[in-house]
């Protein structure tokens, strides 16, 4: 323990020098500004900036790429929450509860919650990166294919939040997620499902393509479809304060709280990931509300929980990546390619051979995290006035902006019809009333869950019963029948015990 | 599984509803028919590449004959689409076309402005002069950000050439 | 940045080449440096994309050529880019293509149209073998011991590795089919990338696993995995493991990447490129770059490489029938 104080304060002394202040300003900064484009994350802005890694220092280079990956996480929700058009798959959730509230003409207290949220949680994630590492990663390296297996049904169980109005509208969504998840070729035998010829499909369909599509250009479809009224569009009114009320912030900290305790250990698990953390904070945020109606109208809660989920899963995703060299996200691989190009093999004894580099990284995490705040939150007034703009200019904009996210880097028509198409689908599906977020669960869930399963019967040699047998895999999918049936046994047992 | 029933709406066949529940139905026969030619060879997989998409096609037949059930029996409910602002629409559709057919060879800054022209034009506006500057002003300050900048390259065109 | 002086250097690379195939040498080169086109069918940031720049950095660093203008065409294992690099780039004598032979199973799994024996090789540049280790916990102690129980058992011995039909897939059918398993019979656990693999090794979730030795050579060095044995052609340096041939099993196979150049370039062109990476891959700035990225120099040029390419095809065509993954 103080080993690790006196290693923080070498570091924080490393990454608080002039130069490497000012790398981790323009990684924030670029990090923002990427983030707030759909289809630009922050491993593929890390990986367009890798040459930079023949001109600057490691620690110089690191601390750059840490604060673009704190930055990216940052910068998804503000168009999520602003234009329904979210820059990262971990922004997804934020986009449903946040534009609403945004709608409302609360964004400023959306944006705030969301800003200050990420900061605790990614404060927390890095006082875990700290102190818990080595407990986190071994725990992490217990989940073996079967439990991550139950870990997706209980994400499964998730989809009950947001079914919306009628369960089989719900579903259908969620079925033609899944469907959509399938697609490409089959990780387990290499065989292609579903591509229907086209070779840009056999990859799959890329998660943020389908959200940008069914929401932000499903959205603008929707409403240019509209019939103008002869009264002028009426203007969101922004509400009292642009920030935080006392009421938002008593609802606010404890979902904070439980998103970091969930985002934490999920990212650091090999697959985790960003995404279900997220899920399961807005089920819990959902469960746990006094106000559970004003869910899917704009609750902070389920912007409070769920960017709290995500920016704690960045710093787990670190964790692995920092105590083993495991790449267990897009973004580590890349920076485990840049440590490479250090001739630093990232692995077991980065901590001991780099104590320098990975105590400095760490520092700049907590610095990061500080000047995301400061950056962030004077801007909030002005990231408010973009919903000023009038539609016609504001709408041309996101349509735009969703043809660079799908159109760069692989200058590929075929991406844009397919968002195009998506785009369609989005309008159909809010023209019928279907919801279009049980689409992205079953998106990213289903083949995660299909995946997991095989992995864990080809090693189990197909005997099912290691889903009962292993402790963790039994636990999580008790933990699922609980979440699902739990409500109503305790209703059946309140009422026995009133009667 | 509970199916909802409008009380208030008339019952009987309503085709909107109905074409909805027979797309999703034949959605459902797609994915069937598509996972029935997979070709399943690797003995190691003890589960293989069909079985999840087997569960797929299963849940969207059944959702599928439940929203065509829901359907001849009154449908549900939702936006009556009968004020369905066509030609709005049209000018979105066609942005959306010619920035598919255009960006290739126009270019992305060409493309871009003409699709950001036609969605105003979409929502109302009717000052395309205004809107084609604005318009090309964003595409080419992103443009220079993003691809020259950052090396997000978005492809090459006439006004890029120039640059 | 000008798009119209890049034509010109071009037109000036391309006639020269022609004109004057015999001067071709580095020091001609030096005096003229001339400009290339870099063409990765993957996303920036991967294995390809990394060798790419290094070529550039390379070149540029010894004078070999001066501007380097990238494009990316990420998908499919290749097979998305290797169309577009064959019908966009035709007869032209500065485009560069990056790839390995993971794109050669790529292209079977895909049912590509089109073949690597479209392109025009340049150059094998690097290789890397692979490795096959068990978790430190596990009761096989080296490969002979392996061998038996992947023997009498081969469906207990689940196989952490990459995605199904890359290379730790091939190298699994081919040792497979060496001790008389059958390829189809392995049991192959595939999983998303190096690092989701290396988790479920190290948390002896499966019985063994492979990848390229860098993958894993750090847990092996620490201890956490054991190394059995690799797949190249001679001992790896801080692995204390034979070589599968050393073992008795014959099979050798390493990872190979290289650049290709674009079809229909004359004989002419293609000598001037040949020479050109071979300049570089001899340079110092190269060769420190490969100690330092921890590649296996195995450069191989022109010709002799071109014969090399359509053997491979074949080898890996043939393995990839035996499992089950191609017809």
């Amino acid at each position: 323990m103080i080993d690790t104080l006196t290693q923080l304060a070498q570091g924080f002394a490393i990454a608080l020098t002039p130069v490497n202040l000012m790398w981790c300003f323009i990684g924030v900064f670029v990090g923002t500004a990427i983030g707030v484009l759909p289809g630009i994350g922050p491993a593929l802005a890390i990986a367009l900036l890798l040459p930079l890694t023949y001109k600057v220092d490691a620690t110089a280079a690191f601390i750059l790429f840490a604060g673009i990956y704190y930055g990216a996480m940052y910068g998804g929700s503000t168009t999520s929450i602003l234009l329904n058009t979210p820059g990262e798959s971990a922004t997804i959730v934020t986009a449903m509860e946040g534009n609403k509230m945004a709608k409302k003409g609360r964004a400023g207290a959306a944006l705030a919650t969301a800003a200050i949220g990420s900061f605790v949680a990614g404060t927390i994630g890095t006082l875990g990166i700290t102190f818990i590492a080595e407990p986190v990663v071994n725990l992490a390296l217990k989940f073996g294919p079967a439990d991550y297996f139950s870990l997706m049904i209980l994400s499964f169980v998730t989809v009950s939040a947001v079914l919306g109005s009628s369960a089989v509208r719900g579903l259908t969504s969620l079925a033609l997620g899944i469907f959509l998840g399938l697609i490409g070729i089959d990780l387990q035998t290499g065989q292609p499902r579903f591509w229907f010829g086209v070779t840009e499909l056999s990859d799959g369909i890329n998660v943020i393509v389908v959200a940008v599509g069914l929401f932000a250009i499903g959205e603008t479809l929707y409403l240019a479809a509209q019939k103008k009224s002869d009264t002028p569009p009426e203007v969101i009114e922004i509400k009292d304060s642009i920030f935080m009320s006392r009421e938002d912030w008593a609802r606010s900290w404890k979902p904070w709280l439980r998103g970091s305790a969930l985002g934490f250990p999920i990212g650091a698990m090999p697959a985790g990931g960003a995404e279900i953390p997220t899920f399961l904070s807005y089920f819990i945020e959902k469960k746990l509300s006094t106000k559970p109606e004003e869910f899917g109208h704009g609750a902070i809660e389920g912007v409070a929980g769920p960017e709290a989920a995500n920016n704690a899963s960045a710093a787990g995703v670190l964790v692995p990546m920092l105590a083993l060299g495991l790449p267990t996200s897009a973004t580590a691989a890349i920076m485990l390619s840049a440590f490479q190009s250090y001739g630093i093999t990232p692995g077991p004894l980065l901590f001991t051979q780099q104590p320098q580099l990975v105590w400095g990284l760490i520092a700049s995490l907590y610095i990061g995290n500080v000047m995301l705040l400061i950056l962030n939150l004077p801007l909030i007034a002005l990231w408010v006035k973009m919903l000023k703009i009038p539609e016609p200019l504001l709408y041309g904009g996101i349509l735009m902006f969703a043809t660079i996210g799908t159109y760069g880097i692989s200058q590929s028509v075929v991406d844009l019809i397919l968002l195009y198409i998506i785009g369609g689908l989005g309008f159909l599906m809010r023209r019928f009333d279907f919801p279009t977020a049980p689409v992205i669960i079953g998106m990213i869930l289903g083949p995660l869950a299909e995946q997991n399963f095989r992995q864990a019967m080809t090693i189990s040699q197909g005997d099912i019963s290691v889903l009962v047998t292993r402790p963790l895999s039994l636990s999580l999918l008790l933990l699922s029948a609980l979440a699902l049936l739990g409500p109503q046994i305790w209703r059946l047992m309140r009422g026995r015990r009133v009667a | 599984m509970t199916l909802e029933v409008h009380k208030d709406r008339p019952k009987g066949v309503v085709w909107e509803d109905t074409a909805v529940g027979l797309g999703v139905l034949a959605l459902a026969a797609l994915v069937a028919w598509q996972t029935s030619i997979i070709p399943e060879n690797a003995i190691y997989a003890k589960v293989g590449p069909k079985f999840f998409a087997w569960i797929s096609a299963g849940l969207l037949a059944i959702m599928g004959a439940a929203l065509t059930y829901e359907g001849v029996t009154g449908g549900w409910e939702h936006e009556e689409s009968g004020e369905t602002d066509w030609r709005s629409l049209g000018w979105l559709l066609a942005g959306l076309v010619l920035n598919v057919a255009l960006i290739s060879t126009l270019g992305f800054i060409i493309a871009g402005s003409i699709l950001f022209v036609l969605t105003a034009r979409a929502f109302g506006s009717t000052q395309p002069l205004r809107d084609a500057a604005i318009g090309f002003a964003l595409a080419l300050v992103s443009y220079v950000g993003f691809d020259r900048l950052l090396g997000y390259k978005i492809g090459t065109g006439l006004i890029e050439r120039l640059l | 940045m000008s798009t119209r002086r890049d034509v010109l250097k071009t037109l000036a690379l391309t006639s020269s080449a022609a004109a004057i195939p015999a001067l071709w040498s580095g020091a001609a080169f030096a005096q003229a440096p001339g400009a290339l086109q870099i063409f990765v069918p993957a996303a920036p940031g991967g294995g390809w994309d990394s060798t790419a720049r290094t070529i550039e950095m390379a070149m540029k660093t010894d004078n070999l050529a001066k501007d380097f203008k990238f494009e990316h065409a990420p998908g499919a294992g290749g097979a998305v880019g290797l169309p577009k690099f064959l019908s966009t780039k035709k007869g032209a004598a500065d485009a560069l293509m990056v790839g390995g032979m993971v794109m050669v199973g790529s292209l079977i799994a895909n049912k590509s149209p089109v073949s690597m024996k479209d392109l025009t090789p340049i150059a094998r540049l690097t290789g890397e073998a692979n490795v096959l280790v068990v978790p430190a916990a596990s009761p096989i102690k080296n490969i002979k011991e392996w061998v038996e129980a992947f023997k009498k058992e081969p469906g207990k011995m689940s196989v952490a590795g990459g995605s199904a039909g890359g290379t730790d897939h091939i190298l699994m059918g081919m040792i497979g089919r060496a001790v008389g398993v059958e390829p189809k019979a392995v049991s192959y656990v595939a999983f998303a990338g190096g690092g989701p693999a290396t988790a479920a090794i190290l948390g002896s979730q499966v019985a063994c696993g492979t990848s390229g030795v860098g993958e894993f050579v750090e847990h092996v060095k620490s201890g956490k995995m054991r190394a059995l044995a690799v797949s190249g052609g001679a001992r790896v340096a801080g692995v204390d493991a034979p070589t599968l041939k050393e073992a008795g099993i014959d099979v050798e196979l390493v990872n190979w990447r290289g650049v290709f150049g674009a079809p229909g370039v004359t004989p002419e062109q293609q000598a001037a490129l040949v020479g050109l990476v071979e300049k570089m891959a001899k340079g110092p700035t190269w060769q420190a770059e490969l100690k330092k990225k921890d590649w296996t120099d195995v450069y191989l040029g022109g010709p002799a490489f071109g014969k090399y390419l359509d053997a491979e095809i074949t080898r890996i065509t043939g393995i990839l029938k035996d499992l089950g993954l191609a017809t």
